[in-house]
Order: structure tokens, then C-alpha cells, then sequence
């Protein structure tokens, strides 16, 4: 069983060596010149403000897990279509059921109001 | 015509579910009314649709006796108890009439049970499946042991329901229910022949019992009810395992389940085993008996419980202890039973005889004397079956029915005085006598009948019990000492139910509450005078019981010693063996394999795969 | 191909209610009534406050899951082409079984759900569907034969729970309990997962029945592949403790089942913890069933026992502690799980019997502990919910049949008759002393006195004591829902408890499909 797992071994062992040779060189050898503005939280050149954590409308991760879930339905539907003829009617009517059970979801996201972004 | 005739039959079920249903009280509407009787008849149809309708033949059936008749005594107090929660409780007139008419029906229905002698073998026996895929039968008889005990039961619990109704006033409805369940729950444990059939008897006396204790006991109710609660559970535990294990035993001899008394009573266990499943039987019985030094739980029930309930359990519930070790102890681990018995004797005599006795003496509280009295008579229903004699098993049986009626009427006479005074401290009381003359001419009646006077019942128990253990293979050289131990045992019962008649009824009146008693009123005396009656016909003519019992000890005693000497040859032995049939009357309904010897092989057959 | 959805109608069923009943919640006029939100505002849900429909709705679907199971069971599933889907689902007597338990237990909970969620003005639509889409993760669960599907169903299963337990989102308590249980549940997942992950390294398969034959095949000496499969097999075993909440897996149980409203904690200790013995007794008799795995020596029986005597004994005794009913029934459900447990070691010497016996246990106890909550809430109303003993005191004499309900409930789940939790734990005590595992079932019989005690103690304070004066009490809510789904399960008790014989036949037909 080692055998067949030595080469990872060896890449987890090399890539560890090689990140704490360049930390430590650079940390020794890198001259230290530090300043206010450069201790400073770097943020796409604007100076940052307000609390360090802020609470994210939760609208935000609802429409990011719709997205995640319509989007998957891509993935299942792809290889369907790829083996069409293969899988005849059993196929059609298993992936019919699918889009019925996500045009439901989407039915009932819509009525509840997940997809209005105001109010 | 014939089909039509049939189906209209099959019918009648439904029809008088719906009936029943349609004029139920609850609702008014036509509609609601027929939706209720339609719910009514499903039901019917889903129960007889899960009954299984597996035919039993019983090997023979006695033409002179009619086979439901043990059903209809066992099943009339259940179902009225289930009849009893649909009744309002607004009417508690209603309530009582039911259920005294209903105890009153099953006690006339016992009374056919005499109407036969009581010849070798079992009586009114009646056999069915009831879960075929375990093994287990609904089979029901009894001999003249068991008839004995049905017959003390039905007539104890009208007697006891009748006096809690002139003392309990509230929740009538819950106490109706509590005592038919009990009542049929115990005639159900008398009669059954099916060890696990027995076993859901003995369960199902718990919960009404304890909720007769709890609800209208007195001041420590609860503690009380949570001891008799835990130490009856306790034994019954125990023993579910052993008859598991015996169960089990037998199914890897002869290859098909059965929990039949008849069939597992052929099994030859090996030393270990048959002790341990002797041991799990035997805790469980004397837990219930009780004897020292399970007895704590007894002396608390009794003082908590309300007089009705005292007289149940001292006059049925503590037998069905000594029932269960004659019948299953006795009967399935002779070897055991046998080799145990002098050292259990020793016991009962010391600490059942004696302690109890001692107990009895020093106590302040009369009912707390009686309840300790109890573990002294029971003292002696144990010596005589652990003598094993034909004597002694005999007076033991004789010592249970007096101790029932001696006892249930003792407590029932306590009762009385508790109504009236609310106390039972023997210390607020003396010269009662002087206000109450028949009361306590009836009280010194029953106390002659426990103590063991001649020409009372008591003494006949006593003396045959006495007699057997003095001749007692099974106590070899401890016989003579035990029974010079019980026979002083009977002085000391004289000195303390004697001591405390003298201080309550004679003497002077002294305490000015005690002067306005009214004597026992006619509600008591009517439930007194059937117990008062028979202890001088059991006194006098104690051959009616004895002829009956006579042909069931016989055997008990010759199935005793047969089955040591089974155990004795097989000693050594690491497998169970099974002893061969003997035949006869006493193995009529034994188990026969079923056609396919398990359920569920039988349904994969046709099954998938 | 039609056979083949018929075989999975059940499924089905259950899966396209749930989605009917989506459509009901969203399209469906809104309540006048729907105060519900914490702050009081006015809240526009259109599945707010119509508890009673959508729980009638769903519980006619789940019923008819119920039916469709019996309607399979009987038409002989092995004749309907379930190949095409096997070895992922497998369409056995044995998931029916399940499935119509299942389906059953969360009907009823879905019933308790309607009355409880009104009367508690929390009366969110998607409870109901949140029930309807767990219960077809755990019918999924009793088909998975794939430790994928296993994985899938589980997390269908275990995520519309999640959501159930935080339903009342004013209670810092629902909160916590929601969150303890999703972070265990979430863990507990990902050791099973790393389980799965090593029993593929090591065998290959994916499918439980190829790792049975894989580890068939295994030769006894030691191996890097035999450690795996054992370490696999622990790593697996231990996520399913936690579903099943054996000790020492159970910290989260009882906070878990306290915080959630009533009908989902029914649900939690019925159907979940039914569906995860479906799929241990199938991985373990399957994948482990080799004779080595099911030893005393090396293998999955003494794990088993231990959970089971650790379940059983510290349940039981932290349970005669509490002073709140909930919790106690919470600990005791660990406290059954510990007898089931026994009844799976006894599978190591008799496979069939013993999952015979486990199987109708669960169903004798889903029932019981399910009407045992109803009878709780039953108990309670929006004043004051029923929760610790003490609110029960005079309850016997004041509401006469919530008591008596409640009372028959206790006492099945105490094991007398003539109940069904009597037979069920005869059963299960009869297949572990058939397999000679007679230590282990002493120490089962002496806890089920230790039991004793504690479900004595419901029925002293409801008939043999009285509440303390002056104290608030809980006066029983009125709900034809909750009513009804309490006669639907008295009767069942009581009809399993005389009549056995049929449900013990077809535990016992169960069985033997599994194997």
C-alpha cells in the first residue's frame, strides 16, 4: 500500500520544504522598512472603514443558493442529453420528473417572494 | 338458502358493532351517529382480519363442561372494565350497578365451575392460537388447585368493590375500571396454562393496582405505590428471561416454538440452568408471597391502600405468589424446587413464621399488625409447599383460601373502624365493646379464624401443615425442627391478634371520641356475613375442599417426585433433554408441531427469491 | 418501465406530495390570521396560519405512502423490475417495511403538527412540507443499498429536520437546539463520509453488496486493506450512532429534542431514528455480514454491545432525574435505542430473527413515543405547554382521557401489556437470548425496572397527585388533529398489543428479504 502512495508522499514532502525555505529566506533576507501607511489593511486602494464584520442581507445567500441549485440542474441534464437514445423512456421520464420537482421550486420561490429583491 | 344463511351469520358481528356504535350517546346527528357505527364495524372487520383463524384441536373434550366458560369469566370483567371508560361519569349510580351486576355475573358463572368434580386432569380447558409465529396459545384450564383460587377471587373482589363504595366517593369511574381490570387480569393468571399467556396476566394486575393504591390510598400513597410497583417488576423480569430461555431451550430440542406450561414442563434442564430459571421463577412468586426478606413492600401497600384494595391484595394478589409456585416452581424445576426446599423452610419458618410474627406484636397501627400477620400465615402456605407432602401441600392450598377470607375480612373490619374514627392507632382505642357489640363480636369471630381455632377454618390449614411437614422427604432432618417452629409459630399468632383485640375492645372506654360510634352498619355487614359464614363452613366441613383439591395435590406431588428423580439421573448433564410424554389426562392439550415448523420459513417459501 | 414506479411509488408518492403540497402552501390564500412573526408585525406568508389544511394535506399524502408501501408489499416487489435501480435502491420487502412505518410515523406527526403549530401560533407553512420531504429521505434511507444513496437520503433527511427544530425563531432556545443538531448531524456526516471514503479505497465498491463479497473475499491475515475496511466500518458505525443517538453519541439529543417544538421531536425520535436502524442493520448484515466482521473476536458485535449497554444503563438513570417530561422521553428514546441496539447484536448469530425482532420493535415503539408526544401536547395549551411533571399533577382527575392517553403511551413504552411495546421488547429479549447473548439481556431486563420507574413516575403525578396551589396550570389544548392522530395511535398500540401475530409476520417476511 505505501508504494502506491509514495509519490504523493513525496509531493506533499518537497512542496512543504520548498514553501519553508522560500518563507524563512525571505523573511531573514528581505529588508524591514515599516511604516504607518504600510501596516495599513491593503483593500482595492480605498482606505477601509466601519465595523470589521458586518452582517450581509441575507437576500445575498438566498439568491447565491438559487443560483447554486438551477444551476446544478445543467449538470444532471448534460450527460442526460449526451445518452439520450441510450436511455429511452426510462430516461425521459426520470428527467421529466426532475424538471417538474425544480419548476415546483421555482413556483414556490417566486410566490413566497425569494425572488424580490425590494421590500 | 344455506350460503344466505351463512353470510348473514358472518354478519352478525358487524351488525351488532354498528348497533352498538349507532346508539352510542355521544353525538346526536343521524349521520354522525352512522358514521360512528360504520368506524364501530370496520373495526370489527380489522380485528377478526388479524385474528388468527388457526383451528386447535384439543386432544379431548369433557362433553359435561362447557368450553367458554373460563373465556366468559375471565373476558366479562375485561371487557366491562373497556365498556366502563365509555359509561359518563357524571352517574356514579350507574357506574357501580354495572360493575357490581358484572362481578356479580362472573361470580354466579364461577359457581358452575363446582358443578363437576374435580377428577384427574384439567377442567374446562379451551385451546387457540394467539400468535402462532412466537408460539403462543391461548390455553386456559383448571384443576382443583386453581379452581379454589378463581372462585376466592370472585367472590373477594364484589366484597371489596362493595365496601370502597361506601368509603371512596370520588372518581368512581377510575375505580370501576381499576377493579374489573384487576379482577380479570387475576381470574386470567389463575387460569392460564400458557406461560406467556400467565406472564401478560401477571403484568397487566400491575397498573390498576397501583392505581388503586395511588389514588385513594392514604398519606405515604405514592411512596407505597412505587415500592409494590418496583419489586413486583423486579421478579417479574427475572422470570420473563427464564421463560425465554426455556422457551428456547425446548424450540432447539424439538425444533418448533411453544411457551405451553404442558410442553416446557417435559424439559430436563441441566444443574445451572434449572437453577437459574428456578431462581427467576422462584424471586418473582415470593416477591409476591411475600417472603422474608422481600416482605418490606408488603406492610406499606397494605397500610396505603384503601380497605377494598387490602382485601384484594391480601385475599388474592399474595396468593397468586403461592398459586405460581405450586404451579410453574413446582411444577417445571422439581429438581431445584426439591433440593431448596429445606433451606427455603428454614426461612419461611424464621423469617415469615417468626419474624412476621414478632413484627405483628410490636406494631402501633392495626392495620400495619394485620399486614405483618399476613407474612406469618403465608409463612405457613410456604412451609407446606416446600414440605411437598400430600398434606402439606394440601393444608398449604387449605391455608390459602382461609388466609383470603380471614385476612380480607379482617382488613375489611379495620375498614369499619377506620371510617368512622380516621385512625388505627391501637393506642386511641379500647373498650369499643361497650358501643359497638356486634361489631366486635364479629371482630373476635374473625380473630378466632386467623389465630387457628378449632372449628374455624384457620385451624385445619394450620394443622395439616403442620402434620406434612412433619413427615417431609424433601426437609429431610430439618423436618421435625420446622414443624415444631410453625407449631409455636401458632402461640405467637394468639398472643399478638389476642393482645390487640383486648386492648382495642375490652377494657375501659376511656378516649370520649370513641363514645359516639355507631356499630356496624347494615353495608358492612352484608359485606362481612358471606366471610364470617365461611370460615365455619370451611371450619366444620373442610372435605368440601379437600375432596376437590384431593386428585390435583396427588398429582403435584407425584409429578414432584418423578421429576426429581428425572432431574437427579440427568444430573452431570450439560444439554437439556426432554423428558417423554407421560400421557394421560394431565397432558391433554399439550402443543403438537404446527405443519411447518416456523412462520416466517413458511411465508419466504412463497415469498420473493 | 411502468413496473418500475410502481416499485417506487412509494417514493414517489411521498416526493411528488411533497411537492403538491408546495404548491398548495404558495398558491393557497393567505390567513387572516397571521400574526406570527416574533415582533409582532403582520406577517404576508401565503402558508401562514392554515396549519389545518396543509396538515391534513400531508397527512392524506403520507398516508397514502403508507398505502402504496402495503399496495407494493403485497404485489411482490422482486417481480417489478427493480434491477435497473438496483443496486443503488433496492426495492425489498425489507425497505417497505420501513416505508410504510415510516410513512405512518410521520402522517401522525404531521397530524400533531397541525394542532400544535396553531394553538402555539407558529404555524409556518413549510413545516408540513419540511416533514413530507424528511420522511422520503428516510424511505430513501431504507431503500439505499450504495453508500452513496445511503449518504444522499441521509442529508435529505436530516436537512428538513434541521429546519423543524429552529421552526420558532423567537426561541433562543429553538436556536440553540437547531444549531447543536445541525453541527453534530453535519459532523456525524462527515465521519461517516470519511468512513465510505476508506471502505471505496480499500474494496472498490461503492455498493454494500460488493464490499460484503469484497470482504468475503478477504483472507485472514492482517492487511492494509483488512485495517481499512475496519476502520471504515468503525468510522461508518459511529456517524450512524449519532442518528440513532446511542450513548456516547447522544449529547446532542436531549437539548435537541427539549428546543424543538414538540411535533418535530416526535418526529425525531420516530423516523429518524427508525430510518437510521433500516440502514445499519442493512449495512451491517450486507457489507459486514461476513462471519469474521460478525464475531466476538474482531468486528462490529462488541462495538454494538457496548453502545447498547452504555445507551441503555446511563439513559435510563439520567432519566429518572429529570424533572421535565420532554426530556425524559428524550432520554428515553436513547434508552430504547439501546434495546434495539441489543437486538442487532443478536443479529450476529441470527440475522433474521433478530432483525426480525429490531423491526417490529421500531414500529411498536414509533407509535408509542409518537403518541407519547401527542399526549404531551395534548396536555398543554398556548397559556402554558405541558412540559415538566409537574405540570402534569391532577391532570387524571381534571382531563380524564389526555390522561388515560397518555397513560396507555407510557405503558407501552414501559413494556406491559396489553400493549405493543410489550411484545416488541419480548421480541427483542427473545431473539438476544436465542443468541445466547444472555448477559446482555439481564442487563435489558434490569434497565427496562430502572425504566419502570421513571414511566411510573407520568402516571403517579397525573392521577395521584395534585398541583401546587397557586402554581400556573396547564390547562389540555382542543384539537381534532391531535386528537385524532391520538386514536389513530391508541388503537394501533392496543391492536398490535392483543393481535401481534400479523405484524410479526411480516417483520419476520421483512427480515428474510434482507438477507
Amino acid at each position: 500500500m505505501v508504494d502506491s502512495y509514495l509519490p504523493m508522499f513525496l509531493t506533499f514532502a518537497i512542496s512543504l520544504i520548498a514553501c519553508t525555505v522560500m518563507f524563512t529566506f525571505g523573511h531573514f533576507l528581505g529588508p524591514k522598512n515599516p511604516s504607518p501607511a504600510k501596516n495599513m489593511p491593503f483593500e482595492c486602494g480605498n482606505d477601509t472603514e466601519g465595523a470589521k464584520f458586518t452582517r450581509m442581507n441575507v437576500k445575498f445567500y438566498l439568491t447565491a443558493i438559487l443560483f447554486v441549485v438551477f444551476d446544478i440542474e445543467v449538470v444532471f441534464i448534460y450527460p442526460w442529453a449526451v445518452l439520450f437514445k441510450g436511455l429511452g423512456w426510462v430516461g425521459f421520464a426520470t428527467m421529466l420528473m426532475f424538471i417538474v420537482s425544480l419548476l415546483v421550486a421555482l413556483v414556490y420561490t417566486w410566490k413566497k417572494g425569494g425572488l424580490e429583491w425590494e421590500s | 338458502m344455506n350460503a344466505l344463511r351463512d353470510a348473514g351469520i358472518e354478519m352478525i358481528p358487524y351488525l351488532i358493532a354498528f348497533v352498538v356504535g349507532y346508539l352510542m350517546p355521544w353525538r346526536k346527528e343521524w349521520f354522525e351517529r352512522f358514521a360512528v357505527g360504520s368506524v364501530a364495524a370496520l373495526s370489527v372487520a380489522f380485528v377478526l382480519g388479524l385474528w388468527p383463524d388457526k383451528a386447535v384441536e384439543v386432544a379431548e373434550t369433557r362433553p359435561e363442561e362447557w368450553g367458554h366458560l373460563l373465556n366468559l369469566i375471565v373476558f366479562l370483567p375485561l371487557i366491562a372494565a373497556i365498556a366502563v371508560v365509555f359509561l359518563p361519569r357524571q352517574s356514579p349510580k350507574l357506574l357501580k350497578q354495572f360493575t357490581m351486576v358484572v362481578l356479580g355475573v362472573d361470580f354466579l358463572a364461577s359457581l358452575a365451575l363446582l358443578g363437576v368434580p374435580m377428577s384427574e386432569g384439567w377442567h374446562f380447558q379451551y385451546v387457540t392460537e394467539w400468535v402462532p409465529s412466537l408460539g403462543i396459545r391461548y390455553h386456559v384450564a383448571i384443576d382443583g388447585i386453581s379452581v379454589w383460587l378463581v372462585l376466592l377471587s370472585t367472590l373477594s373482589t364484589p366484597i371489596a368493590l362493595h365496601v370502597s363504595f361506601g368509603s371512596i366517593k370520588k372518581r368512581t369511574k377510575e375505580l370501576c375500571f381499576a377493579f374489573l381490570m384487576l379482577h380479570g387480569a387475576m381470574m386470567g393468571a389463575f387460569v392460564s396454562l400458557d406461560l406467556f399467556l400467565f406472564f401478560v396476566f401477571w403484568e397487566l394486575m400491575l397498573v390498576p393496582m397501583i392505581l388503586i393504591i395511588g389514588i385513594w390510598g392514604g398519606v405515604e400513597k405514592i411512596k407505597a405505590s412505587y415500592k409494590f410497583f418496583l419489586y413486583t417488576m423486579a421478579g417479574s423480569m427475572m422470570m420473563l428471561a427464564a421463560i425465554l430461555y426455556m422457551a428456547w431451550v425446548f424450540h432447539s430440542i424439538e425444533g418448533y416454538w411453544t411457551f405451553d406450561y404442558l410442553a416446557l414442563k417435559r424439559l430436563v434442564l441441566p444443574e445451572d440452568a434449572a437453577f437459574w430459571c428456578f431462581a427467576g421463577f422462584a424471586l418473582a412468586f415470593l416477591i409476591k408471597v411475600p417472603m422474608f426478606p422481600f416482605h418490606t413492600w408488603l406492610p406499606d401497600a397494605h397500610v396505603q391502600a384503601p380497605t377494598g384494595g387490602s382485601i384484594i391484595l391480601a385475599a388474592v394478589l399474595l396468593k397468586l405468589g403461592t398459586y405460581g409456585y405450586i404451579r410453574f416452581c413446582m411444577g417445571m424445576f422439581e429438581g431445584p424446587a426439591w433440593e431448596a426446599s429445606a433451606t427455603l423452610a428454614g426461612v419461611a419458618v424464621a423469617g415469615g413464621i417468626f419474624y412476621g410474627a414478632l413484627c405483628a406484636w410490636k406494631q402501633s397501627d392495626i392495620k400495619r399488625l394485620v399486614a405483618y400477620s399476613s407474612v406469618a400465615h403465608l409463612g405457613f402456605v410456604m412451609l407446606g409447599l416446600f414440605s411437598g407432602t400430600h398434606a402439606g401441600v394440601s393444608g398449604a392450598i387449605v391455608q390459602m383460601i382461609n388466609h383470603g377470607i380471614s385476612t380480607g375480612a379482617l382488613f375489611l373490619l379495620v375498614g369499619v373502624i377506620y371510617d368512622r374514627r380516621h385512625t388505627r392507632q391501637i393506642a386511641d382505642f379500647g373498650g369499643l365493646a361497650k358501643v359497638m357489640p356486634v361489631y366486635t363480636a364479629l371482630f373476635v369471630l374473625v380473630t378466632m379464624a386467623s389465630v387457628g381455632v378449632p372449628g374455624t377454618n384457620g385451624f385445619v390449614g394450620e394443622f395439616m401443615v403442620i402434620m406434612g411437614t412433619m413427615v417431609s422427604d424433601s426437609l429431610g432432618r430439618h423436618a421435625t425442627p420446622a414443624a415444631v417452629g410453625a407449631s409455636f409459630g401458632v402461640i405467637l399468632a394468639a398472643l399478638y391478634m389476642l393482645s390487640m383485640v383486648q386492648r382495642v375492645f375490652f377494657g375501659p372506654l376511656n378516649n370520649p371520641k370513641n363514645e359516639k360510634l355507631t356499630d356496624i352498619n347494615s353495608r358492612e355487614l352484608v359485606a362481612v356475613a358471606p366471610l364470617v359464614a365461611l370460615i365455619f363452613v370451611f371450619g366444620l366441613f373442610p372435605n368440601i375442599l379437600l375432596s376437590r383439591m384431593n386428585d390435583s395435590v396427588g398429582a403435584t406431588v407425584r409429578h414432584l417426585a418423578e421429576g426429581r428423580i428425572a432431574y437427579e439421573a440427568h444430573a452431570g448433564a450439560t444439554t437439556a433433554k426432554l423428558r417423554p410424554k407421560r400421557g394421560g389426562p394431565w397432558e391433554a392439550g399439550h402443543p403438537s408441531p404446527p405443519q411447518v415448523a416456523d412462520v416466517a420459513v413458511a411465508l419466504n417459501a412463497g415469498a420473493d427469491k | 418501465m411502468i413496473d418500475l414506479f410502481i416499485a417506487l411509488s412509494p417514493l414517489l408518492t411521498v416526493g411528488f406530495g411533497g411537492l403538491l403540497l408546495m404548491l398548495a402552501e404558495a398558491l393557497g390564500k393567505p390567513a387572516n390570521n397571521t400574526g406570527m412573526s416574533p415582533d409582532g408585525a403582520v406577517v404576508v406568508d401565503a402558508g401562514a396560519g392554515r396549519s389545518e389544511e396543509l396538515g391534513l394535506l400531508a397527512t392524506v399524502i403520507l398516508f397514502s405512502g403508507a398505502a402504496s408501501s402495503m399496495g407494493v408489499w403485497l404485489a411482490d416487489p422482486a417481480t417489478l423490475g427493480v434491477e435497473l435501480v438496483s443496486p443503488w435502491l433496492q426495492v425489498d420487502r425489507y425497505s417497505l417495511f420501513f416505508s410504510f412505518i415510516l410513512c405512518i410515523s410521520g402522517g401522525l406527526c404531521t397530524l400533531l403538527g397541525g394542532g400544535y403549530l396553531e394553538e402555539h401560533k407558529i404555524d409556518r407553512g413549510e413545516f408540513f412540507t419540511l416533514v413530507v420531504f424528511s420522511t422520503v429521505g428516510a424511505i430513501a434511507l431504507g431503500f439505499a443499498g450504495d453508500l452513496l444513496t445511503v449518504f444522499v437520503a441521509l442529508e435529505t433527511m436530516s436537512l428538513g429536520v434541521y429546519c423543524m427544530i429552529g421552526l420558532r425563531r423567537s426561541s433562543p432556545r429553538a436556536g440553540e437546539a437547531a444549531l447543536k443538531y445541525f453541527l453534530l448531524g453535519s459532523f456525524a456526516a462527515a465521519i461517516m463520509m470519511f468512513g465510505a471514503a476508506l471502505l471505496y479505497a480499500a474494496t472498490g465498491h461503492t455498493d454494500l453488496a460488493g464490499i460484503g463479497a469484497f470482504v468475503g473475499g478477504l483472507g485472514g491475515e492482517a492487511s492494509g486493506e483488512t485495517a481499512m475496511v475496519i476502520v471504515g466500518m468503525l468510522l461508518m458505525l459511529i456517524g450512524m450512532a449519532f442518528k440513532i443517538s446511542a450513548v456516547p453519541f447522544h449529547m446532542w439529543a436531549p437539548d435537541a429534542y427539549e428546543g424543538a417544538p414538540t411535533p418535530t421531536t416526535s418526529f425525531m425520535a420516530a423516523a429518524v431514528k427508525t430510518a437510521a436502524f433500516a440502514v445499519l442493520l442493512r449495512i451491517l448484515l450486507i457489507a459486514f455480514g461476513d462471519p469474521r466482521l460478525m464475531s466476538w473476536g474482531a468486528g462490529w458485535p462488541p462495538v454494538m454491545a457496548c453502545l447498547s449497554v452504555l445507551s441503555m444503563t446511563i439513559a435510563n438513570v439520567i432519566a429518572g432525574r429529570q424533572s421535565s417530561v420532554k426530556r425524559m422521553l428524550a432520554y428515553s428514546s436513547i434508552s430504547h435505542a439501546g434495546y434495539l441496539l441489543m437486538g442487532v447484536c443478536a443479529a450476529m448469530r441470527l440475522p433474521e430473527e433478530a432483525s426480525a425482532s429490531v423491526m417490529f420493535y421500531l414500529a411498536g415503539y414509533c407509535i408509542s413515543t409518537i403518541g407519547a408526544f401527542g399526549a404531551l401536547i395534548l396536555c398543554g395549551s398556548r397559556g402554558k405547554e405541558a412540559v415538566s411533571y409537574a405540570d402534569l399533577a391532577g391532570i387524571g382527575r381534571r382531563h380524564p382521557a389526555a390522561a388515560a392517553a397518555f397513560a396507555l403511551f407510557v405503558i407501552s413504552l414501559a413494556g406491559m401489556p396489553p400493549t405493543a411495546g410489550f411484545f416488541g421488547k419480548l421480541y427483542v429479549f427473545r431473539a438476544t437470548i436465542d443468541a445466547e447473548l444472555y448477559s446482555l439481556a439481564i442487563i435489558g431486563l434490569l434497565n427496562s425496572i430502572v425504566g419502570a420507574y421513571y414511566y411510573m413516575k407520568v402516571l403517579v403525578f397525573m392521577y395521584m397527585r395534585e398541583p401546587i396551589p397557586g402554581a400556573p396550570i396547564a390547562i389540555p389544548m382542543r384539537s381534532s388533529m391531535v386528537v385524532s392522530a391520538l386514536i389513530i395511535a391508541a388503537a394501533l398500540v392496543v391492536a398490535i398489543g392483543v393481535l401481534p401475530g400479523a405484524l410479526l409476520e411480516m417483520a419476520a417476511v421483512a427480515a428474510a428479504a434482507l438477507s
